[in-house]
């Protein structure tokens, strides 16, 4: 039996199929998603719970399984994490090569940071397996992956030392920012564009707000003046992106990252941004569900399935993208693309579940007809 | 002396059009000898014959070869997939962050194949070269890669005519990577390579791309003056 809808897994969904359109650059829809509103985007999202539903796993203070069995637990789900990137990664390959086979056009083979694949496959074949290289809109598994890996300590930290957890986090966070520490691709030289050493914060605070007691506590009890300190700010991002309004990257003081509006290294006004958007929008959800409870249902089975939906969005943004190309995107195009698309997701996350509940429904009926009494002979 | 070309790069040189002073490079190389590179949109393509770095590094090595004492620092920042207005973002928090002297500035075929709108294209371009002259950094672009197959595509030759529009109309040096690659892939056609692959075919075009723009740079900074004493050498032959 599923689980009901909730919020976390209704904005997964949500941000699962933000990052399915977005993830087809030059898509008409990809206006409508908040990163063209927001200093963050879906990305910022999609970390931050997975570092909230890490919570669920590790369980509520006095409700806690040992600490072997949450490490093993973890460690088990950045496997199926690394086996689903590999995965992925694969069949992006072959569509690439096979659209390039069947166009005759080998400027495919260079797209999204495939040329190396194809052209000098030893050392690019290991970096596949290394995750130190990786296709372009192919890059934000590979920082999951490593964030699963370092989970074990997360949670270790969480129940020996919970209040070290963060203040941990910061401090690596700063020096990742200070020293502008990257984490280098290879062969093809250049750095991760998610940066796993800055991007822990953001799959930290998911954690550490999930907690009913400490930051996560306080947050919970002090949400009304929290909410009233967002509100100007979740406006003025607004204002950022729309009018560009953030000053002169060139004029600020150093250690400059600090104030940038860097993707890659999740920079401090971006976590603020949408630290303040999670708090001003949390309050809309009791709404959504009021008033469109069909709409939170299939997003939260979305949700429910990330991982499954997640693999195939990122597999049909890039169908997308090859659709676009061949027929020269447009707005029909566009709006195929997404209706499909969508569609799509929302079968893979259905068929998981049907799975689940044909398996029950089975297993009932099993058991009443080994529990009915034999008939007479 | 402005760096030279191979000699199997040396047919491509033709296409090298528009070509404008490099004045911060000047400036830093006067005052330091020392010039810091910037690349953005770099090569995906793995430089074979090295054991590391990727084809802007050649570019850097063929720079020092050919100006003696210089120091070029190449900072590589490309990121696959990227428009150019993801691009244009990135590239005012790099100036920020690294300080460079000269962008080297690879855009246009992923917005082509994309299908960006061309005038969305042209504010994104023109915005940022303006902001990059304001910040008194010099910029080269590198135009789109060449394959037989775009020829006959709309959109792709008129993001390539935008570029060069552009270049002209910014004063800014532009080297036009797909006429090059097209005029080396003739001179293959007619017997004067040999490239057996698809992809020597394109690490040929950035190994040319390399010494274009090694020559484009010494060009931009030294002047016209230099034209006349160019003569082909081998650094490194593509093919």
């Amino acid at each position: 039996m599923s689980r009901q809808a909730n919020p976390v897994d209704f904005w997964r969904g949500l941000a699962l199929v933000a990052i399915f359109i977005n993830h087809i650059p030059g898509i008409y829809y990809s206006r409508f998603t908040h990163a063209n509103y927001s200093i963050s985007d879906s990305a910022d999202l999609f970390v931050f719970l997975a570092g909230w539903a890490m919570r669920y796993m590790v369980g509520s203070p006095g409700n806690q399984p040992t600490a072997w069995y949450i490490v093993l637990r973890v460690s088990g789900r950045a496997l199926t994490l690394y086996a689903a990137q590999v995965m992925i990664t694969m069949v992006a390959i072959a569509m690439l090569a096979g659209v390039a086979l069947w166009r005759d056009n080998p400027l495919l083979l260079e797209w999204h940071n495939a040329a190396a694949i194809f052209q000098d496959p030893v050392p690019t074949h290991v970096g596949l397996a290394l995750l130190t290289h990786q296709l372009g809109y192919f890059d934000i598994l590979p920082l999951y992956v490593v964030l699963m890996m370092a989970a074990p300590v997360i949670v270790l930290i969480d129940r020996y030392a919970p209040n070290w957890l963060l203040p941990i986090s910061l401090l690596v966070y700063a020096v990742t920012l200070t020293f502008r520490i990257s984490v280098p691709t290879w062969p093809v030289e250049g750095g991760w564009f998610f940066n796993p050493l800055a991007w822990q914060l953001v799959f930290v605070l998911g954690f550490v707000l999930a907690r009913e007691d400490g930051v996560g506590g306080f947050v919970r009890r002090h949400i009304f003046p929290i909410r009233l300190i967002a509100l100007p700010i979740v406006v003025a991002g607004l204002f950022v992106v729309l009018y560009n309004w953030w000053p002169d990257p060139t004029k600020f003081p150093q250690p400059r990252l600090f104030f940038l509006l860097s993707k890659t290294y999740v920079t401090p006004p971006r976590i603020i941004q949408f630290l303040a958007l999670i708090a001003v929008m949390s309050v809309t959800y009791p709404y959504i569900l009021r008033f469109a409870s069909r709409l939170v249902e299939v997003l939260s089975m979305l949700g429910r399935n990330s991982l499954y939906v997640f693999c195939m969005g990122s597999i049909l943004s890039l169908a997308g993208q090859i659709i676009r190309f061949i027929f020269q995107g447009n707005i029909a195009v566009d709006t195929a693309v997404v209706i499909f698309g969508i569609a799509i997701l929302v079968f893979t996350a259905w068929l998981p579940e049907w799975r689940e509940s044909f398996k029950a429904r089975r297993g009932t009926r099993v058991s009443s007809l080994a529990s009915s009494p034999a008939p007479a002979s | 002396m402005p760096a030279p070309f191979s000699q199997d790069c040396q047919v491509g040189n033709a296409a090298i059009a528009v070509e404008s002073p490099l004045p911060n490079v000047s400036e830093a190389l006067r005052q330091h000898q020392k010039i810091k590179i910037l690349a953005i949109g770099a090569s995906t393509l793995v430089r074979r014959t090295a054991r590391r770095g990727g084809h802007t590094d050649e570019a850097r090595e063929i720079l020092q070869h050919a100006i003696k004492g210089l120091d070029v620092v190449m900072i590589n920042r490309g990121v696959s997939g990227e428009l150019s207005a993801q691009a244009a973002a990135r590239i005012q928090n790099e100036v920020a962050l690294t300080e460079p002297d000269l962008v080297l500035w690879q855009v246009g075929t992923n917005d082509a194949l994309a299908y960006v709108p061309l005038d969305e294209l042209e504010n994104t371009v023109v915005e940022t070269l303006r902001w990059l002259r304001d910040h008194k950094v010099d910029v080269v672009l590198v135009g789109l890669q060449y394959v037989d197959r775009m020829e006959q595509d709309t959109n792709y030759k008129a993001v390539r005519e935008l570029l060069r529009t552009i270049a002209t109309r910014e004063n800014v040096m532009i080297v036009r990577r797909y006429e090059a690659q097209r005029l080396l892939n003739q001179a293959k056609g007619s017997g004067g390579g040999l490239i057996p692959d698809e992809f020597q075919q394109s690490e040929a075009g950035y190994i040319c791309l390399a010494q274009y723009l090694a020559r484009a740079i010494t060009l931009g900074v030294f002047g016209d003056a230099m034209k006349l004493r160019s003569h082909p050498a081998h650094p490194d032959s593509p093919l």
